[in-house]
């Protein structure tokens, strides 16, 4: 069996490994762009602080593949798939596959600001590349301006404290991280953001950059303030990478349309998994694209089984995100809001934030506060009814909260002793 | 203000306390308590009982529990104790209650009788060599036995019970101890070949694998009592008397009567159990005797009937009219016999010692020739395998012990067993406190101590040539007396050491 | 694989498997330095929920699909393909808590590194059942490496 993987990270790694797990005598054939062996996209913040390393970065050591027979083609960015002869073109020529897997993943947005053409300060954020370029460029002297305060433009911001003279993030929205926090949450990241040093503009965005020659030197926001800044990180968030599938004739809609189950896309024998593709929330039912870590690699292991032929049902997909800013520790689950459904809030520790909707929790925000914070999570995912639990939801979770039959089954499995 | 001093004093050793609060959360007595800072731990002193759970918790011995060390003004006859009781009268105006058994300086026989070896003569044995027989039989025995033709037996045998060793496990409840307590000598016994005693408590349903190993009792409160209750055990004992409180009744407060123990006992969950001082149905040795005679019949026969008697001034006429009454084994329970609660002044001042009774029974029914028509066991505190030879040697065929292997199962004898809260698990119903003690561990620790006692047993048999413990039954000769009265020895048919 | 198993009907609420596994965690491996001295004091990776009355100790499962594993992004938690053992290697993990957040069990506490539970690894048993004063903590053969 041929097997061939259109990209590195999450998703494309996972897939290999667990090809390998199912099948010793496969080849295994993993392509990417990137000049890095696989290693950890969100690990560059970390590296931008040098909180890691760059011998730090990998997924894997390099004998890992050597052992596991999966060969890495870096610098080698597929450019066609032809689904009918079933090969793909590559930069090192063609390679035939059998089953074949797109795990492109997603591309940061950069939205039009004027005057930032060509500029040599203006960066993205999401790959190693950049995050070396901006480390290298960033100075003790540098005033960086960072547009968007998503997770990446956040922590794009946290790595550039420790380098720069200053920091503002400029957002559209009225808060920070608006796709995974509530509003008092969001507030109480951005007093962190501010007490660390951060400024943060809501409600407001590069309206254009004043530069002198090809260096950005200052930013005026659309409310007419002038900022200066002599390093633009431009994080306003990321498009799925689909080009190459649609160019192929695979049906698109944002992100890939794979069949929920199995990651299979819509042409035979070509799989689809990570950020590039339409995960189906379990939670709301809504096809959206969830671009997080833990999502891609169990994606990347769902397509793995079915291309190996031992298929198991993917066990669904909802938003997972841990991060931390400045030590403040910040946990989000599912959905963020719901018709009508139920906030239970708690301050006693940080913060507390459940969401209940028909008896069951399907989210929430924990801020200094996520003691057994999965103990959550699991409920979310299992969707167990909140009325078969004792105590206080709000308390620090704890198996006592489970009846004894459950309690027992899942703390032992099952072994009798 | 208190009139009363604390009896122990806790000293917590700062260089080792690692405030994990093991003691906090073990003590059922909540002598220990965390500060506000949530680190130190402090002490109650005057909540202390001695038991030492804290102590065997902390992980860092960093506990030490210590006489508490105020002055009184010397005085032979009015001791702290003595002063420390008329104190806590005076506030209550109650009886003083203790659990356990007589703590008072009598003097102790086992330890004025020595046992004989043998020299030259008479070769001792190496029972790790030779085979040595100390397996135990229970019941009336036949006057004389008669052969048929064929050298067939043609006595009919009446019902025996075979122990694997003289040692059994005296009547606990279950309500005086815990279930895990009693499943752990129940599962003990199983193991060792031997009995436990179901007390007055009824056969718990769960234990009902064990009958083969269990002697149910009746008691005056009649608790638990049905046919197949009668059917289940291996013998059926009459309780007229227990050695630690002598002609008092029994007492389960209602706290104790959970919903498994009133299951047991057949009473309502939270009534008091009252076992009456007598039975109301037996003013005479003839009520008695209709009462062993009842259970046999219902019991068709098969099963011996024991009495059990505490050992009083006139014991030795009260059990040759028990054995006349029908009786197969005649329980006697010594002074020094343990309890789950007991009027402080009952348990430290009734009975007599159950070496002098032992001796004067056994004694009294020889001469009347009816010695073999009864068993005799011997209670009322056995702390080692040489007090039990020498029982033997005195005229038991087995013993009872209790203490012992409550002892090998925790107990510190802190004498609280009336307060229910049993730290170690033992004589208490709260569940929180019955779960401390498993019987996964407690069953071994109860069957390595009574291994040991046999393994020590046929040395002591050994030694003095024998290699039976029947050689040894009632064979006074193997005794001598030291430091004894005249008196004393001839009420243990016994010699003085050099005699 | 063999698994630590917690029989809630013994535990007593004692919580020395979470001393001993401080302890089994420490510079020192002797008790009283280990909590009196050391700086900071090592986590316990077992932790006894409930009161005296109903108690458990819980620890990793080291489960079959270990989601932990699945959502570390530095690829610092790793279940052992031979052992079974699911292991955090701290020179690794970034401490982003991921694996905090998405464990059903909630056995992994947060610190600068993800700390959880390794069986003791080098031990014949982990210090947590070698100690419990009750055999409320068994260290038995479940099945299945993975």
């Amino acid at each position: 069996m041929k097997y061939v993987i259109i990209g590195a990270s999450a998703a494309g790694i996972s897939c290999a490994k667990t090809l390998r797990e199912n099948g010793k005598d496969s080849s295994i054939d993993v392509f990417t762009d990137e000049a890095y062996m696989p290693y950890s996209r969100p690990i560059i913040s970390y590296y931008l602080k040098s909180y890691v390393e760059k011998d730090n970065i990998y997924l894997n050591s390099p004998d890992f593949y050597k052992e596991n027979k999966i060969n890495i083609h870096t610098q080698c960015p597929v450019t066609a798939i032809n689904a009918e002869k079933k090969t793909v073109t590559t930069a090192q020529g063609e390679f035939s596959y059998d089953k074949l897997l797109i795990a492109t993943g997603s591309k940061p947005f950069v939205p039009p600001v004027e005057n930032s053409e060509n500029a040599v300060n203006v960066f993205t954020f999401l790959d190693m590349a950049m995050s070396e370029k901006i480390k290298s460029y960033a100075g003790a002297d540098t005033d960086a301006v960072v547009i968007g305060a998503g997770l990446i433009g956040l922590k794009a911001a946290e790595g550039l404290r420790k380098i720069c003279k200053s920091v503002t993030v400029v957002e559209l929205a009225d808060k920070v991280l608006p796709s995974i926090l509530d509003d008092k949450g969001a507030l109480m990241v951005k007093e962190t953001l501010n007490k660390n040093g951060i400024c943060v503009r809501l409600g407001d965005t590069v309206a254009r950059c004043n530069r002198e020659g090809n260096k950005v030197t200052s930013v005026t926001l659309k409310s007419g303030e002038e900022i200066p800044c002599s390093l633009l990180v431009i994080a306003v968030g990321v498009r799925p990478q689909t080009a190459l599938a649609e160019e192929a004739g695979i049906k698109v809609n944002r992100g890939i349309c794979v069949d929920k189950d199995t990651m299979e896309t819509s042409l035979k024998d070509i799989f689809a998994a990570g950020d590039c593709v339409n995960s189906t929330d379990i939670l709301d039912s809504c096809e959206k694209i969830i671009a997080l870590w833990p999502n891609a690699v169990r994606e990347g292991k769902t397509a793995a089984l079915y291309m190996s032929g031992h298929g198991e049902k993917d066990s669904g997909s909802f938003a997972v995100n841990a991060i931390d800013f400045f030590g403040q520790q910040i946990c989000t689950c599912g959905l963020i809001k719901a018709e009508s459904a139920q906030e239970l809030v708690s301050l006693k520790n940080g913060y507390k934030r459940l969401l209940v909707r028909d008896g069951r929790l399907i989210g929430f925000v924990l801020i200094d506060d996520a003691e057994r914070a999965g103990m959550y999570t699991y409920l979310i995912k299992t969707k167990t009814p909140l009325d078969t639990l004792t105590g206080d939801l709000l308390d620090t979770p704890s198996f006592m909260m489970f009846s004894k039959e459950v309690r027992t089954e899942r703390l032992t499995g099952g072994v009798k002793v | 203000m208190n009139y009363i001093v604390p009896e122990f004093e806790i000293e917590r050793n700062p260089n080792k306390c690692i405030s994990c609060g093991a003691c906090v959360r073990q003590c059922s007595y909540e002598v220990h308590y965390f500060d506000d800072d949530g680190k130190t731990v402090l002490a109650d002193d005057s909540k202390c009982v001695a038991c030492h759970r804290c102590a065997a918790v902390c992980p860092t011995r960093a506990i030490k529990i210590k006489k508490y060390d105020m002055a009184y003004k010397e005085h032979f006859n009015w001791t702290p104790t003595t002063q420390k009781e008329i104190n806590l009268q005076a506030a209550t105006g109650g009886v003083l209650l203790s659990g356990m058994s007589n703590n008072k300086p009598y003097p102790i026989y086992w330890d004025k009788i020595l046992l004989n070896a043998s020299q030259v003569t008479n070769p001792s044995i190496d029972p790790l060599r030779e085979p040595m027989e100390i397996r135990t039989f229970l019941g009336k025995k036949p006057e004389k036995l008669e052969f048929d033709e064929d050298g067939g037996l043609k006595t009919k045998i009446p019902p025996q019970i075979q122990l694997e060793t003289p040692i059994m496990f005296s009547a606990m409840s279950f309500g005086s101890i815990s279930f895990n307590a009693q499943k752990s000598l129940a599962m003990a016994a199983k193991e060792l070949g031997t009995l436990f005693n179901t007390g007055e408590g009824g056969l718990h349903p769960k234990l009902e694998e064990f009958k083969d190993n269990a002697v149910v009792q009746v008691a005056s409160g009649r608790f638990g009592v049905h046919k197949q209750y009668l059917e289940s055990g291996r013998f059926i004992e009459i309780k007229i008397g227990q050695g630690a409180k002598p002609g008092i009744g029994g007492h389960l407060p209602g706290e104790k009567v959970t919903v498994e123990v009133s299951n047991a006992r057949m009473i309502p969950v939270g009534s008091d159990a009252i076992s009456p001082a007598p039975h109301h149905d037996i003013y005479s040795i003839e009520d008695l005797r209709q009462l062993i005679w009842s259970l046999k019949e219902a019991t068709c026969y098969k099963k011996p009937v024991a009495v059990k008697i505490a050992a009083v001034h006139n014991c030795s006429a009260i059990v040759s009219g028990v054995a006349r009454a029908g009786a197969d084994i005649i329980v006697m329970d010594g002074f020094r016999g343990g309890t789950g609660a007991a009027p402080t002044r009952i348990r430290d001042n009734v009975g007599i010692p159950i070496e002098l009774a032992l001796a004067a029974v056994d004694q009294r029914l020889r001469d009347e020739s009816i010695r073999s028509c009864v068993s005799l066991v011997a209670a009322g505190s056995f702390r080692n395998s040489a007090d039990i030879v020498k029982a033997i040697a005195l005229g038991a065929d087995a013993v009872y012990v209790a203490s012992a292997p409550l002892i090998a199962m925790g107990c510190h004898m802190c004498q609280q067993c009336h307060s229910g809260k049993c730290n170690w698990g033992i004589a208490t119903q709260r569940p929180d406190l019955v779960k401390r003690l498993n019987p996964e561990i407690m069953y071994k620790r109860v069957v390595n101590l009574i291994n040991a006692w046999n393994h020590e047993i046929k040395e002591m048999l050994g030694g003095m040539g024998l290699n039976s413990i029947d050689s040894l039954r009632g064979n006074r000769l193997m005794l001598r007396g030291i430091g004894l009265s005249e008196k004393e020895l001839e009420i243990l048919g016994i010699s003085h050491a050099g005699e | 694989m063999k698994k630590v198993i917690a029989r809630e009907e013994h535990c007593l609420n004692c919580k020395l498997c979470e001393v001993y596994c401080r302890t089994a965690h420490s510079q020192s491996k002797d008790v009283i330095k280990a909590h009196l001295r050391e700086n900071p004091v090592p986590v316990s990776r077992i932790t006894v929920q409930g009161d005296n009355m109903l108690s458990v100790a819980v620890n990793c499962r080291h489960c079959d699909k270990p989601a932990c594993v699945e959502a570390c992004i530095t690829g610092a938690m790793q279940k052992d393909p031979e052992t079974g053992v699911v292991t955090c290697d701290e020179s690794r993990c970034i401490g982003c808590m991921t694996c905090m957040t998405v464990c059903g069990f909630g056995v992994i506490k947060s610190g600068k590194f993800a700390v959880k539970c390794d069986l003791c690894q080098g031990e014949d048993m982990p210090a947590c059942v070698k100690n419990c004063p009750n055999n409320a903590l068994v260290y038995v053969e479940v099945g299945g490496a993975e």
